[in-house]
């Protein structure tokens, strides 16, 4: 038996279920974008919707760089979940000071190094139901 | 806040256990520990059971209700608690606050996860769901993922080295090979443990905890009515429960948890002793690297230091502090929402002197459990009554 799965696996990226699907959109435009409190000027890392320093709900989109260092990383091999092959290898870059968790792409896993200057490529992968595109932070040697 | 004590334990076999569903599993080891604690059924007033995926993996929610109901306690209250791996021990620090606050006499407390029913990927991407959905999992980690980044930075960090995080996998697989209820009864060498497939480099096979069904469950009272049940009381000293960051992007310093640090300063104020009081530890070892920061976190070791104490055998069986004499979740098994609850159950019988692998004289133990990569955590002081 087989279940039919009608809920969007993923409903925090969809412009039908939240205010911050915008991050999605610039991104599938190759930006990386954050937010910033229209209420106290704080830029949050990442995304948020709720400030919780002021209690301000209203901000507005900021532009982060392009580029960041690789602050630490793994090389997976097995364990990863349906639809993906290994290896990958996962990273947490610093970009402008925020630490943004994301894939290296277009990378020998072996050549990985801490330190190392990587580029925003943003990486495409499975459509919402509804067919439209869906984006993730994805970054590549320089 | 009145004295809470444990008469009465109880605890499935870990591992892949064939028919036997989630509320089976559930109902086996409350029954065992209520024959055990000598508790009529009637006079238990509410059950807390821990679960993290019972809907997910194993198609079945309103698990409390259903398993008072099966125990023929039904009317009442029963709370199933979640918080991915750490359910278990939330659900025992809730049992232990409604005696100790003067709500109830008699609580059962439990903790049950079937997972061997699912296909593996599903596991995964059940077990993902406790990371934020819009960021880490999204992208295909996991938490072998996240700890080997963890495990990487703890070695760049502190120079702990290959060997000493592989040594933790031999001392647990060489305890859980002596403990009935452990899922591997098998010793491994070093050299087969660093030799094992690689899945997150630098994470490897043996580094990490089978998928397990199980449950295990304890029966609390006040401590002055302990005695009219029990001979051997085991005294709860005192507990802690802290949150902490959900993602590896929201910590400065990923080998540190500080949920663990958090709750495991309210559990040492509150039982008023210091770490160094410690002799036996049950700690969340959801992979060797873990239980290095736990030790670390916990404050038994200074920081950076938990991979040496390895090496120098200090938290052996006969060392200074005795961790994981199960054999841990890397070899008793780590069915997640039992886990907490079978952290206490090892404790109590460690306490009564009647573990598988006993502490000799032991008077203090710890209880830690977390979930996560360190969103949650809880941590229990137990005591000789
Ligand atoms: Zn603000």
């Amino acid at each position: 038996m087989t279940y039919f799965r009608a809920v969007d696996p993923f409903p925090l990226e969809s412009e039908r279920y939240t205010k911050l699907h915008e991050f999605y959109t610039r991104l599938g435009q190759g930006r990386l974008v954050t937010t910033r409190c229209a209420g106290c000027g704080r830029v949050a890392w990442p995304p948020r919707g709720f400030c919780p320093e002021c209690r301000s709900d209203r901000f507005e989109w900021a532009d982060l760089p392009g580029e960041g260092t690789v602050a630490a990383f793994t090389v997976q091999e097995t364990g990863l979940p349906a639809g993906f092959d290994g290896p990958r290898v996962f990273a947490v870059v610093d970009v402008a000071g925020h630490r943004v968790f994301s894939v290296l792409r277009e990378v020998a896993p072996e050549k990985v190094a801490i330190g190392q200057r990587v580029r925003l490529t943003p990486m495409r992968v499975d459509d919402d139901p509804e067919g439209k595109p869906r984006w993730l932070p994805a970054f590549s040697p320089v | 806040m009145r004295d809470v004590a444990i008469i009465g334990v109880g605890s499935t076999p870990f591992g892949k256990l064939e028919r036997q569903g989630i509320v089976e599993m559930a109902v086996a080891a409350c029954r065992d520990a209520l024959a055990e604690s000598r508790v009529p059924r009637e006079k238990i007033q509410a059950l807390y059971l821990g679960n993290f995926a019972g809907e997910r993996l194993a198609s079945q929610g309103s698990l409390a209700a259903i398993v008072v109901n099966r125990l023929g306690m039904s009317g009442i209250p029963a709370t199933k608690t979640e918080g991915a791996c750490a359910s278990g021990g939330i659900a025992f620090r809730l049992g232990v606050l409604g005696i100790a606050l003067g709500l109830y006499d008699f609580v059962l407390v439990g903790g049950v996860e079937k997972m061997s029913s699912a296909p593996t990927a599903e596991v995964t991407a059940a077990l993902a769901t406790a990371g934020d959905e819009t960021a880490e999992m999204r992208t295909g980690l996991t938490f072998p993922g996240a700890f080997g980044i963890i495990m990487r930075e703890h070695m760049a960090r502190y120079g702990t080295t290959r060997a000493q995080i592989g040594l933790v996998s031999v001392k647990n697989h060489g305890l859980g090979a002596a403990n009935p209820k452990a899922q591997f009864r098998k010793p491994v060498t070093l050299d087969e443990v660093v030799s094992s497939r690689l899945v997150a480099d630098p994470i490897r096979l043996f580094d990490c905890p089978p998928i397990s069904d199980g449950a295990a469950a304890a029966v609390l009272c006040p401590l002055e009515m302990a005695r009219d049940f029990t001979a051997k009381p085991v005294r709860v000293l005192g507990t802690g429960h802290a949150t902490g960051p959900a993602t590896l992007w929201e910590s400065a310093d990923v080998t540190t948890m500080p949920a663990t640090v958090r709750a495991s300063r309210e559990a040492y104020a509150a039982a008023k002793i210091a770490p160094a009081d410690v002799d036996v530890v049950e700690l969340h070892d959801c992979f060797t690297i873990a239980e290095i920061i736990a030790t670390e976190d916990l404050g038994l070791f200074p920081k950076g230091k938990g991979g040496a104490a390895v090496e120098e055998g200090w938290t052996a069986l006969g060392g200074k502090v005795a961790v994981n004499p199960s054999g841990g979740l890397i070899s008793k098994g780590h069915p997640v929402g039992a886990t907490g609850v079978a952290q206490i159950y090892e404790l109590v019988r460690q306490l009564r002197d009647e573990a598988a692998n006993q502490v000799r004289g032991a008077e203090i133990a710890l209880a830690h459990n977390l979930g996560g990569t360190g969103v949650v955590s809880t941590v229990t002081v137990l005591g000789r009554a």
